[in-house]
């Protein structure tokens, strides 16, 4: 409640570089500002701007959706964006294509400036780059499921026989070859929201959203659909926004996590450093349940090996959780050495497992 | 509480005021209907001039337009002979909407031809799908903008809340002065009355597809063009034909007020039938109802049918419909031919003749004699139904009616003009106070002052006695899902029938001056009535009902307290809605009898006064107004 709203992103000090490591960014949002009302335009850059959301919204009006959200999604990356009902995650994602209007702020998605883009170039985005996955799946319920997932390719003017030949490679790639002449309405809601993504993975895009796609599902079939993306997500190496509001989703899911509240991202990191170093009380009691061994890996509990540590002993990778590493550590009395492409560059022992399972004193250090 | 007291202030002064207080002269416009006249006759030189303007060349291709359309479609169902008409109905039925609405389709067709009807009957389908396709024409596209867009949405909604609060008997007179007597003029008036309904749900429909859906289109980047034909109209179809079903049901209603003006077919011989042969009307009215029956079960089986998003057509299922399709017009077409090689008539004939005997093919001359037998009996002031309609009659008329009448038109102008004026203001608001004001001036200076408190008079006693029975009914099939059960179909049908229909029987049962269109206009207005407090009941929230049990209330006190007062919203709306409908077919009554102002245009049509007839028009159109303000209530205006 005190927290400040109208503070910026905060990313936490020890940010990782994101996945797949330098390049260009495939999607750049920079300062985008989304605000609902009639006189949206006139509160960006005024002191008005600053105001909570609730004070905003008695002064003017005007509700703010998205408040200054600046991000870089790399190549590959699985990026989540997390936060409670109505903190701006839909209007987010849908700004970056302009399916909402932001109300400021500059866009490039594979190099082209969305802000900039007229309704021909935007529908070609739309059409060739970025793809979308729904949280009520919104398919066409007078429409056969192959057709459905050939909708994508029939918008771009693809021929008949060969929209039809893709969509059912790609119904196959979802295992839904069998239902391909069934109607939505004969489908069961996670067979539905495969057919979501067998339509958003027809058209082959360089960029897939994914706005809460499983939050209507029941929790079983949930983890089913969250393994399919990771499996979808192996075998084509997609770039993913992946919005919801389930963080034990998030951390599956995400290698890094934009944490958003009234509209504003309040910590961006990976799954660890939210787990580990929450930036401020809201993080943390958002992370406060989940099991820090199951994310927290030894990267980060580890410390720097003295002199003799760097030889004999167990080895562990780096990136074994430390849930994982405790038979090990159960197993030896010494120090295990936290190794990466073969070297040793950490060294973790029973203490340091200890102490993170408990929750450990890095847990005050991070992000103030 | 409010309007009670407001009442009783002008009881007061209709009591307390002495002297003579009707509408001053020095307030009134006379030379209004001499202007109008000149007016006409202008139009008139104007339209037949030989080279008119733009304007008028607008109107006359119109007008043109109109009557070949009409004239057409006649052809066609002639050409098709009676036999290949009933063929192609029957079949394009079954082959769309299944075999029960053929059933029915045919059924109707039988019984046009055994009725003798057959000609007229025709005239009136081909009018009225004249009416419906011109009015398609303009509500659907229409109705799509405003489906797509919110800011035209609320850019023409006044103007359909305004055409649907006109009776469709004050535009007569505009209609027949700009178009002259003709198809093309009840082509225009049903169009008038067919349209807002065609674009409000075609509106609907559009805006019902799911956000998702059209989101999802958006998002795969379609083009506007795109996302409406293949996403939007597809889901909206259903919709989308109901407001067909809907666009012929109103025009239908209006077919009869057209054979005043021009209108070929069962309304001519209705409105003819009135006043020299009233069998041949009540038969001519029975073909209607037949009618309005079939074209809306055979509509709406359609539109259920043809769904897209349930018909779950897979490949072969669609070859499959196809194959149907051409085999149904095969079929129609083999039967047309062979019935014109066979030498059917084009009209069913009165009798069929072999070679040694002459058969008579209709009933005709029977069903005429039963009816007039069943009018001799209830004219029989010694039959037993006579004994309860005529003191009924008698007692609405004396009871209700005459003191009423008496307190607002006897009463100083100034009280009635304030009292009215001031309940507008306390139940709906400063606007519609203004509003009300101004419309009741404006019928004073148009000098109908008398006659428009009279026709007020009858307009609130109907809709006293709809909204009482109205909100007795609502309640009750709420409460009782059996009743409901009972009424749907009775209400279904009273709402399909023609307005006028519904006078036709009770000029006979109960033949007291006014007492048909008081009596009509509330077995018209009521099913709204009912509808509407019936959802309003249903519609309280469950867990006020609950607690409400739960502190122990019986089922009177939680219908008392609970769910009635919860319900006033729609009960309001059901007196708003009501008032317009009463009023619609009370000035209907003008044409048999009730006086007022139905009864200045239903003598401006018939002896040519244009002049009257356009003021009452405009005075029914102001009084219409008024009343609607009045009872609005303090609705969100907004709404969608
Ligand atoms: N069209 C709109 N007009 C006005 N306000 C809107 C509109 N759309 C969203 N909002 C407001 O913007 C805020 C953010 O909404 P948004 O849908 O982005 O939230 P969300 O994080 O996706 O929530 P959820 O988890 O419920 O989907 C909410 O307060 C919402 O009320
Ligand atoms: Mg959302």
């Amino acid at each position: 409640m005190s927290d400040s709203s109208g503070s910026a992103a905060v990313e936490s000090p020890e940010a990782t570089p994101p996945a797949g490591g330098n390049g260009e960014p495939l999607v750049r949002a920079e300062n985008v500002w989304k605000i609902f009302g009639q006189k949206a335009d006139r509160v960006i850059g005024t002191p008005d701007a600053e105001l909570s959301r609730s004070e905003l919204h008695d002064k003017t009006g005007c509700v703010i959706a998205v408040r200054d959200v600046s991000l870089e999604i790399m190549p590959g990356e699985v990026f989540v964006v997390m936060g409670l009902s109505g903190s701006g995650k839909s209007t987010l994602v849908r700004t970056l294509i302009r399916l909402i209007e932001p109300s400021a702020g500059k866009i490039t998605i594979t190099g082209h400036d969305v802000m900039e883009a007229d309704a021909s170039e935007l529908r070609e985005l739309r059409r060739h780059s970025v793809s979308m996955v729904f949280q009520h799946f919104g398919l066409l319920a007078h429409r056969r499921v192959i057709d459905n997932v050939a909708f994508g390719l029939e918008i771009q003017g693809v021929g008949k026989a060969e929209r039809l030949a893709r969509a059912s490679e790609v119904l196959g790639l979802v295992g839904l070859e069998d239902v391909a002449n069934s109607f939505p309405d004969q489908l069961s809601g996670g067979m539905q929201q495969r057919v979501g993504l067998a339509r958003a993975f027809a058209v082959d895009p360089q960029l897939m959203l994914y706005d809460e796609p499983f939050s209507a599902l029941d929790p079983l079939i949930r983890r089913d659909m969250q393994d399919e993306v990771v499996r979808l997500q192996e075998e084509t190496g997609k770039t993913m926004l992946f919005i919801t509001h389930d963080l034990p989703e998030a951390l599956r899911l995400g290698d890094r996590i934009a944490i958003m509240r009234d509209g504003a991202i309040v910590q961006l990191g990976s799954p660890e450093e939210l787990v580990g170093s929450p930036a401020n009380d809201y993080v943390r009691n958002f992370v406060r349940d989940i099991p820090r061994t199951h994310v927290l890996t030894l990267r980060w509990i580890m410390r720097d090996p003295r002199p003799g540590e760097e030889s004999g002993g167990p080895e562990l990778d780096v990136k074994t959780t430390v849930k994982d590493a405790v038979p090990v550590a159960a197993a030896t009395d010494g120090p295990i050495r936290a190794v990466e492409n073969g070297r040793c560059v950490g060294i973790v022992d029973r203490v340091s497992i200890l102490q993170a399972m408990a929750g450990g004193p890095e847990d005050s250090g991070g992000g103030s | 509480m409010q309007v009670g007291g407001i009442v009783l202030l002008m009881l007061l002064g209709y009591l307390l005021v002495d002297g003579d207080y009707s509408w001053p002269v020095s307030l009134t416009w006379q030379e209004l209907p001499a202007k109008l006249d000149d007016a006409q006759t202008w139009l008139l030189e104007q339209r037949t001039a030989p080279d008119p303007n733009f304007f008028f060349a607008i109107l006359d291709g119109f007008r043109a337009l109109a009557d070949w359309l009409v004239t057409a479609l006649t052809d066609m169902l002639l050409w098709l002979t009676w036999v290949g008409t009933i063929a192609a109905g029957t079949l394009l039925v079954l082959r769309f909407g299944g075999w029960r609405a053929a059933l029915i389709t045919f059924l109707a067709f039988v019984s046009f031809a055994v009725m003798g009807l057959w000609e007229e009957s025709m005239q009136t389908l081909a009018l009225m799908s004249a009416a419906v396709l011109l009015s398609l024409a303009i509500g659907i596209p229409f109705g799509v903008l405003a489906g797509r867009s919110q800011r035209f949405h609320r850019t023409i909604t006044p103007v359909l809340d305004a055409m649907q609060i006109v009776p469709a008997f004050a535009y007569l007179m505009p209609v027949v002065i700009l178009f002259s007597v003709g198809p093309a003029a009840a082509v225009i008036c049903t169009m008038i009355y067919a349209v807002p309904p065609a674009v409000r749900i075609t509106a609907l429909g559009i805006r019902g597809v799911t956000a998702d859906s059209v989101e999802a289109a958006r998002a795969f980047g379609s083009t506007a063009a795109q996302t409406l034909f293949k996403v939007q109209l597809p889901l909206a179809r259903r919709q989308l034909l109901l407001s067909v079903n809907q666009t012929i049901m109103f025009a239908l209603s209006l077919v009869v007020i057209a054979g005043l003006i021009g209108g070929r077919g069962l309304g001519d011989v209705v409105t003819n039938g009135l006043y020299s042969n009233a069998a041949l009307a009540i038969l001519a009215g029975i073909a209607i109802v037949i009618m309005a029956i079939a074209l809306d079960r055979a509509t709406s089986a359609i539109a259920e049918r043809t769904d897209p998003t349930r018909r779950h057509l897979t490949d072969r299922g669609k070859r499959h419909a196809r194959v149907l399709t051409l085999a149904t017009f095969a079929g129609i077409l083999a039967t047309v031919f062979a019935a014109r090689a066979l030498g059917a008539d084009s009209v069913y004939p009165d009798e069929f003749e072999t070679s040694t005997t002459v058969y008579t093919a209709t009933i005709h001359d029977d069903l005429l004699r039963w009816i007039q037998d069943a009018l001799d009996y209830v004219q029989d002031p010694t039959s037993f139904i006579f004994g309860i309609t005529e003191p009924l009659g008698n007692f609405i008329l004396e009871n209700l009616l005459e003191p009423l009448r008496k307190l607002l038109v006897d009463s100083p102008w100034f009280v009635v003009l304030g009292g009215l004026t001031a309940i507008a203001f306390v139940l709906s608001g400063l606007r519609p106070a203004i509003t009300t004001l101004l419309m009741l001036t404006a019928i004073g200076v148009m000098g109908v002052w008398p006659e428009a408190m009279d026709t007020a008079s009858q307009v609130l006693v109907a809709t006293a006695i709809a909204v009482l029975f109205g909100i007795v009914i609502g309640v009750w099939a709420a409460e009782s899902p059996r009743v409901e059960r009972l009424l749907r179909p009775l209400l279904d049908t009273l709402q399909t029938l023609p307005q006028l229909v519904y006078i036709i029987p009770f000029i006979y049962l109960m033949p007291v001056s006014r007492i048909p269109g008081i009596v009509a206009s509330v077995l018209y207005a009521i099913p709204v009535v009912i509808r509407l407090v019936t959802n309003g009941v249903r519609g309280v929230p469950p867990a006020a009902v609950e607690a409400a049990y739960a502190f122990g209330a019986s089922r009177m006190q939680v219908l008392a307290k609970v769910k009635v007062p919860l319900a006033r919203e729609s009960i309001m709306l059901g007196v708003n809605q009501g008032i317009i409908l009463v009023l619609a077919v009370v000035v209907i009554g003008g044409l048999v009898g009730s006086g007022a102002l139905g009864d200045m245009i239903a003598r401006g049509l018939q002896r040519n006064e244009f002049g009257e007839g356009v003021v009452a028009s405009l005075a029914i159109l102001a009084l219409g107004i008024a009343l609607d303000r009045v009872t609005r209530g303090r609705r969100d205006p907004s709404r969608a």
